[in-house]
């Protein structure tokens, strides 16, 4: 007869992971414990069918797909968007498990976290979590970790402020949010490249020139000779639009020089945020760009960030950081471990205000929070 | 046989009669012992060997789980089903037959979308307009998530398809569809068309080794004799045997032939008494005889070849190479 081992302690929640949640709880944020089991849907839709190959999924005898919680952001929010709070500032916290393939390692991980809901006073909730999640770290004994820091919503300002075809900015906008650096990928960045064939370049070409408003036309018109009226959920409106937005890209494939040369200097910008914030208001003022509500709101943030007794130097900034997922629309962080000796990030979060109209919100709600990874805290800290 | 090599073979249709033909070509004869609706068989005078016939998704299933030691089954099904697909088995050799591609199809009215990148763009368009991602009809769920992850595509759901796939556009289930295609015919049919740079995968039936099998002595033994047969012949196939005899022969003659049609000399150069022999592609055959008339030879014969065996055995090699050490 063997002896029986106990494999569930995994993710049983030790005595400090109990005294952080009880901080965040102290902090003013309600605990929920959202359910194990959830729709698919959710998380398939907002973070991409990549995540697929990572969650544990099943279905229900209807034929829906259920998985095991690959995080709580999600969870949490559905759940107050359910509630009769949905839309009034409210704070929750979390403590509990998570599920994700992760090779041959278990899939089973605990995290802790906040979500922040509603509130107007943005710059001020921003830094808030930063504060929060610093705390985490110090709660497991680890009270300088590598702070780093980025803003989707300056690089969507500059983007915005671009002199480019609406083609170029959904692009750009999207490769930002999937890549931890876009510098990297700018050379490679080509819109439409059959703009290029030649069958269609004469034509393209005449079409560049004409009035809009008729060209659409004919462009529908015919396709409708072709006895085609909508397939696979596009209109012949909506593919006649593109097919002339392809038309007014030319032959220009690729970035044009001058936006891209505006882009990388813009990615370059880094280091702590004040000098950071400085470097940017000398871009926006040389480059001629309208970078102004973005560049209020990152320096009210930094205001906030010292206010709350942060020391700015020890923030790495830099405006080329993203945390992969295209619901962030402003302020992001990451807390490290400065030795590196963990895999990814021990604390991670930002700012998420289109999330929850994306879960069903007739209103666009203002959203940020962050999660803890207990075990990569713990290994951390329990590191020499 | 207490531990026979256990070979799974397509159970239907086409896939296998062109398998049991494959083996007939190499000198293996499937037989079914007992009777044509038999799903167990052997191979004729060569014993140790059990045929299993399945579907080809359970073979896919078994040479990933190590349950068959060979199989018989299409590289787009073991792409798709199989993770890690180096670390569970070999792709041995493909086969030349069950020839079908992978491919993105969209619609033919899309005429604003030819290339990946296109599609990138059309499918951050849609989710902005309609507040929803563009749906992928597949049944390829794995092959269609890492090709558009290597095209930068994010915007887009899969919606799992098990039959009629080419059907979901018309059908208003789905925007786009990954599927097979092998004369493009159906898609036509269905007015959608391939995008450019759209193939995923050229697959094709291929000879594939489970890494998880039990490789004992005994069936290592087994699938090399099996192995070796089947190399000779694939090599028998790919050449012609050309012999010819002439004083004049020389080094650089055989060069030249080696460099212009790739002829190989299966027994070294001509023999002091002018002997030589030329194993030659058979499309440059002609070419190489008439060449070697050039340059003296009086009669040239060409023959096909039964079987090449050669001590140097890739085939098996390959399995070889990543087997761990007998037990």
């Amino acid at each position: 007869m063997t002896s029986v081992r106990v494999i569930s302690t995994s993710t049983a929640p030790d005595a400090r992971a109990d005294a952080l949640i009880a901080a965040f709880e102290r902090a003013g944020y309600a605990r929920v414990a959202p359910a194990i089991l959830q729709p698919a849907e959710p998380f398939l839709d907002l973070s991409g069918e990549d995540i697929r190959k990572r969650m544990y999924l099943t279905s229900d005898p209807q034929g829906r797909e259920l998985c095991l919680r690959p995080d709580l952001t999600i969870p949490v929010s559905c759940d107050y968007l359910a509630s009769p709070a949905a839309g009034k500032p409210r704070g929750f916290c979390y403590l509990g498990p998570v599920f994700r393939h992760r090779g041959e390692s278990g899939g089973e991980f605990l995290q802790a976290g906040i979500e922040s809901f509603g509130r107007d006073d943005t710059a001020a909730a921003d830094a808030e979590m930063l504060a929060l999640g610093l705390n985490a770290t110090a709660h497991y004994g680890l009270a300088a970790p590598a702070i780093r820091m980025g803003d989707v919503g300056l690089f969507s300002a500059l983007v915005a402020a671009l002199d480019l075809a609406p083609a170029w900015k959904r692009r750009l906008i999207k490769d930002f949010n999937h890549k931890s650096s876009l510098a990297h990928d700018l050379d490679r960045l080509t819109v439409g490249a059959s703009n290029a064939r030649p069958e269609y370049q004469g034509v393209l070409a005449a079409l560049a020139g004409a009035d809009p408003k008729g060209a659409h036309a004919l462009v529908t018109d015919l396709l409708s000779i072709a006895g085609i009226t909508a397939v696979g959920g596009r209109s012949v409106s909506e593919i006649a639009d593109h097919f002339l937005e392809q038309a007014a890209l030319g032959a220009q494939a690729s970035l044009p020089r001058q936006s891209r040369a505006l882009i990388e200097q813009f990615l370059a910008i880094a280091g702590d945020p004040e000098s950071a914030a400085a470097k940017l208001t000398a871009f926006a003022r040389e480059a001629n760009i309208a970078l102004k509500p973005a560049l209020e709101l990152f320096e009210s943030r930094i205001r906030h960030l010292a206010g709350r007794g942060i020391e700015l130097r020890r923030i790495h900034f830099s405006t080329a950081f993203g945390r992969g997922l295209d619901y962030y629309t402003g302020f992001v962080f990451e807390l490290h471990d400065p030795r590196a000796q963990t895999d990814g990030p021990l604390v991670a979060g930002g700012r998420y205000d289109e999330l929850l109209k994306r879960l069903g919100s007739a209103h666009a709600i203002s959203a940020v929070g962050f999660s803890v990874w207990i075990e990569r805290l713990a290994a951390a800290r329990g590191a020499p | 046989m207490s531990a026979p090599l256990v070979i799974a073979v397509p159970a239907k249709g086409r896939l296998q009669a062109n398998a049991e033909a494959f083996f007939a070509r190499a000198g293996l004869e499937l037989v079914k012992p007992r009777g044509a609706r038999d799903y167990r068989g052997t191979i004729a005078d060569l014993p140790g060997i059990e045929v299993a016939y399945l579907s080809a998704a359970e073979i896919v299933d078994l040479l990933a789980q190590g349950a068959v030691h060979l199989g018989i089954t299409g590289e787009d099904l073991v792409r798709e089903k199989i993770p890690d697909v180096e670390r569970r088995v070999v792709l041995v050799e493909g086969l030349g037959f069950g020839h079908a591609n992978v491919a993105v199809a969209v619609p033919q009215a899309w005429i604003d979308v030819h290339s990946m990148a296109d599609l990138d763009d059309v499918a951050i368009a849609f989710r902005l307009k309609h507040e929803r991602k563009m749906r992928v009809a597949t049944k390829y769920v794995n092959l269609t998530r890492d090709f558009f992850s290597r095209h930068g595509v994010t915007d887009y759901r899969i919606v799992e398809s098990s039959g009629a796939t080419e059907a979901a556009p018309a059908a208003g289930t789905a925007e786009l569809i990954v599927d097979i295609t092998t004369t493009g015919a159906t898609l036509a049919a269905n007015a959608l068309k391939v995008i450019d740079d759209g193939v995923i995968l050229r697959s094709q039936a291929n000879l594939v080794a489970a890494r998880a099998a039990s490789w004992g002595r005994a069936e290592r033994a087994i699938a090399r004799g099996v192995f070796d047969r089947i190399a000779a012949q694939a090599r028998a196939r790919a050449f012609r045997e050309v012999r010819s005899r002439f004083a004049r022969c020389d080094a650089s003659l055989i060069s030249e032939a080696k460099q212009r049609f790739g002829v190989e000399t299966p027994f070294g150069g001509a023999t002091s008494s002018g002997m030589l022999t030329l194993h030659c592609p058979p499309k440059h055959v002609h070419e190489l005889a008439t060449l070697l008339r050039e340059r003296g030879a009086e009669t040239v014969v060409v023959a096909d070849l039964g079987y090449v065996f050669s001590s140097a055995d890739s085939l098996y090699a390959k399995l070889e190479a990543v087997l761990e050490r007998p037990r």
